[in-house]
Formats: C-alpha cells, sequence, structure tokens
C-alpha cells in the first residue's frame, strides 16, 4: 500500500481533474445548448475565457518547465579548465 | 511510415475536419449552437487529454505498492557490499572525489 500521503495527493489528483473536466465539459459542449436565461448560466464565465485561460495555463507551464531546465543545467555546470 | 508520420497525419486529417466545420468554406451554415461548440473544440480536447493524464497520474500514486521487504533487503545488501569494498581496500566508496 502507498503512504497515506501518497494516496491523499493522488486521489486528490484524480478529483481535481475529474472537477475540471466536469466543469470545462459542461462549459464547452453543454451551455450552448441551453437558453440563455436559464440560471447555469451565471456559473459560469463568458464563452471567450474557456479557450483564454487554458492557452495562457499551457503558456505558464512551458514558462515554468523552460525556468526549471534553465535552474538545474546552471547549478550543474563544470568549469572548463581542469583543477590541477 | 513511421509513427511520427501517422499521428501527423491523423492531425491534419483532423485539423482539416475542423477547419472546414469552423471557417465554413462551403456556406453550410450550422446551427448556431454547433457552430459555438465547434470553435474551442480542439482546445477542449487538449484540456480533456490534460485532465486525463493528470487523473492516470494521481491514481497510479495512490495505488503504487511499497514492498517493505524488499526495501529492507536491499538496504542490507548495500551495508553488505560496503563493508566488502572497504575490507578489500578501496575506502570511502560512497564519495564523489571531492
Amino acid at each position: 500500500m502507498a503512504t497515506a500521503m501518497d494516496q491523499l495527493v493522488g486521489f486528490g489528483l484524480v478529483a481535481f481533474s475529474l472537477l475540471l473536466f466536469v466543469y470545462y465539459t459542461i462549459w464547452i459542449i453543454i451551455l450552448p445548448f441551453i437558453d440563455s436565461d436559464h440560471g447555469i448560466h451565471k456559473f459560469f464565465l463568458p464563452r471567450e475565457y474557456s479557450v483564454t485561460i487554458p492557452v495562457i495555463a499551457g503558456l505558464l507551464l512551458v514558462l515554468f518547465v523552460g525556468v526549471f531546465i534553465v535552474i538545474v543545467m546552471w547549478k550543474n555546470r563544470k568549469p572548463a579548465k581542469k583543477s590541477d | 511510415m513511421t509513427k511520427l508520420v501517422q499521428w501527423l497525419c491523423g492531425l491534419a486529417l483532423l485539423g482539416t475536419a475542423w477547419a472546414t466545420l469552423a471557417l465554413d468554406p462551403l456556406g453550410l451554415h450550422l446551427p448556431l449552437p454547433c457552430q459555438q461548440v465547434l470553435w474551442p473544440f480542439p482546445v477542449y480536447l487538449l484540456v480533456a487529454f490534460g485532465c486525463y493524464s493528470l487523473a492516470t497520474i494521481g491514481y497510479r500514486l495512490a495505488t503504487f505498492n511499497d514492498c517493505e521487504a524488499a526495501a529492507k533487503e536491499l538496504q542490507e545488501q548495500i551495508r553488505e557490499a560496503r563493508a566488502d569494498l572497504s575490507r578489500r581496500g578501496l575506502n570511502r566508496s560512497g564519495e564523489q572525489g571531492r
């Protein structure tokens, strides 16, 4: 059995991604078929954000990965000439 | 045909289908809700794939099994190997030559 912390984090990730998927599916696929005077629309942002938010999040992810790689490579650089 | 070319062909096919339906060069005039669903569809597929990846990682993390007995045995073997090497004269086998 994985440790309790691992299980907590793991199932937390599953629940979070499920929630995100359901919200995004309703936003993109189901809302256009619901009349605009229904109350459910006030739980969802305007439709433009359904494209801009994932794109910006993806760019931020790429940025973080790039910065991480730069930091790791910077820490592991060796001096050019030998010490003896 | 390599896997990369296969994937690119599949993506090109899906992209062409999406562009044909969304940019409407043939003047088909789909009903408005269908058009509204269609426009963000590639982003939706990406987000769905991201959610699936995250869920898979989380699930595998939660159900990964520790092997207590094997870990103890491995530690014991490491200790024996260190003792054996230092006995044979190769001291400081754990350091990196600083």
